[in-house]
């Protein structure tokens, strides 16, 4: 009961702030580009819309940007944006006096985080499929899809892209908790993405926890075959978010001033 | 676990020898005993930087503590935090607001946590004077507003203790009446406990019943406002104006008085309307005029820095 009261309160906080903006923004970012150039293009669109692998592909386009750049970036500034409405607003203090148990604070916030990353898939879900199906609905030369949308891959793929996010989710939560300047979890969190970036090409690249969701879409598209990986790339993600979020409540419940 | 009872039973707030230092160098509380009574309005006083704001914070568990004990309603703090927490109210420094919100979703947030009545959220703006502040971000607030709204928040789950710091910052003369008021509305009917931190005793000396002078991080007075009156009539003076001041100094001197001149006359200290009576008496029989007799008493403030002075 303390913890779905205490659930509550943080979800309120977040209500009109930057980081729910960034959740909107960044959910249909893609799809809204994908949209704008069909409409421009729409005359090539006819036999786009009646070939056999039209999702898989519309889902191929639309992941791509979003997987290697776009969440790791949005995780990093909304987790951080999330820890600076406490130290923003100078709440931390009063946060720190109401009757809950720091655990209890630290994953309340997390479940916050995690929770506006679980938005963030469903609303980038509904953006892929409205860019699939507008313009057909405006444009009388485009018909709808054909193909059946394979619900049961798309659902996997997500799964798996949501877990290859959780190292990132855990290692901003905790550098966000820890430092109050904004700019130190953003610019440690860029840092390790761009790092990550420009280590893909390794074969042991699968050891840097901001690159998980990137291989991932990379050997599902066939970048990058024949490389070797592990058993599995989700286990060892969700490894470090294990090993990343212990960590994070070591150092806030330790912390020797809370406000 | 009930933790350790505290050693005096009729004190809401207790610490036993509470040190903490902030650096080897930098000793910001030493030994610091306060007693806070129950149903008392307790002015905790201090220059800047004296060691206010720090023993709040560790008596709310702000600050890990270091050296000493800390008892809250009779139980050790750091045993039963959350239990603790409950009956406390608290307004630490600047009131903690998130600025994007209203007023109202403000106070919803910790209305899920305390798990109080919704009704409670009006009643708390009505009563610090925020109820038509409608979808006004707290951003928008003046300071006095936030200071208000900062009170609303620490007043809502009815708390059995209210620890405020500096709680009029930013208030005008008449938004500190009114908050006064509230203050002693709330000891008086409501039986609630208050801790209060000021810099001023002026601002604070008509609502306190029990006062705490600290600085350099030592607790340099602890009693009741009476006590602390009683102080102002020990260092009070009566002032002799005399034709012969040297004269009559001398034989107040010899009446075992230890006089001195100044002010325009003698001044002896902290006399019995008897004892005034009597100098009168000696120094005319001895061939003196005595032209004016007064009593000079300190202002409170005065005793304040002479206490901190000390």
């Amino acid at each position: 009961m303390t913890f779905v009261g205490s659930f509550q309160s943080e979800w309120l906080k977040r209500r009109r702030s930057l980081a729910s903006w960034l959740v909107l923004i960044g959910a249909f970012f893609t799809p809204s580009i994908i949209l704008a150039s069909r409409i421009k293009n729409h005359a090539a669109l006819p036999p786009l819309y009646v070939s056999e692998d039209f999702w898989r592909r519309l889902w191929s386009q639309s992941w791509e940007s979003m997987e290697v750049f776009l969440l790791p970036i949005g995780i990093i500034l909304a987790t951080g944006l999330i820890a600076q409405i406490e130290y923003k607003n100078n709440t931390w203090k009063q946060l720190h006096t109401t009757p809950q148990g720091f655990t209890t604070i630290f994953l309340a916030k997390l479940l916050v985080v995690l929770l506006m990353l679980v938005e963030v898939f469903v609303l980038f879900n509904v953006g892929v499929y409205l860019s699939a199906v507008i313009p057909a609905a405006l444009f009388g030369g485009v018909p709808y899809p054909t193909a059946p949308i394979p619900f049961a891959d798309f659902w996997a793929g997500n799964v798996n892209f949501f877990i290859d996010c959780l190292p990132i989710v855990a290692l901003q939560y905790l550098l966000s908790l820890h430092f109050k300047n904004f700019l130190v979890p953003v610019g440690a969190g860029f840092a390790i993405w761009f790092l990550g970036v420009g280590l893909l090409s390794w074969e042991y690249s699968y050891v840097f926890p901001y690159n998980h969701g990137a291989i991932n879409f990379l050997t599902a598209t066939g970048h990058f075959a024949g490389r070797k990986l592990p058993a599995s790339v989700e286990l060892l993600a969700l490894v470090y978010f294990a090993a990343f979020t212990v960590a994070g409540w070591v150092l806030y419940v330790t912390k020797r001033e809370k406000g | 676990m009930a933790g350790t009872l505290n050693q005096r039973p009729d004190c809401c707030v207790e610490t036993v020898n509470l040190t903490h230092k902030f650096s080897e160098a930098e000793t910001a509380l030493n030994l610091v005993n306060l007693q806070v009574m129950e149903g008392s309005i307790y002015g905790f006083l201090g220059p800047n930087g004296a060691g206010k704001t720090t023993t709040l914070k560790l008596i709310l568990g702000l600050l890990r503590k270091q050296h000493g004990e800390i008892y809250v309603f009779g139980k050790t703090f750091e045993n039963n935090r959350v239990e603790t927490l409950r009956r406390i109210g608290s307004m630490i420094e600047s009131p903690s607001i998130y600025g994007h919100l209203t007023a109202t979703e403000n106070l919803q947030i910790l209305q899920k946590v305390y798990r109080c009545p919704k009704g409670r959220i009006d009643e708390v703006l009505g009563l610090v004077g925020l109820a038509r502040t409608g979808r006004k971000k707290a951003s928008q607030f003046s300071l006095g507003m936030k200071q208000r709204l900062g009170l609303a928040l620490a007043l809502l789950h009815s708390p059995s203790l209210l620890i405020l710091d500096e709680p009029t910052n930013g208030l005008d003369p008449n938004g500190i009446l009114e908050i006064r008021g509230l203050l002693q509305e709330l000891n008086k009917h409501r039986g609630v406990t208050i801790l209060i931190s000021s810099h001023l005793l002026s601002e604070i000396e008509k609502l306190v019943t029990h006062v705490g002078i600290i600085n350099h991080g030592h607790l340099m007075f602890q009693g009741t406002l009476a006590e602390l009156l009683s102080r102002r009539r020990q260092s009070s003076f009566v002032v002799f104006k005399t034709n012969d001041d040297a004269k009559a100094e001398r034989i107040v001197r010899g009446m075992g008085l230890n006089p001195r001149v100044e002010r325009g006359g003698v001044e002896v200290p902290a006399l019995e309307r008897e004892q005034v009576a009597g100098i009168n008496r000696t120094l005319v029989r001895d061939g003196i005029e005595v032209y004016q007799i007064g009593r000079v008493e300190n202002d409170l403030e005065e005793i304040f820095f002479d206490v901190i002075a000390e």
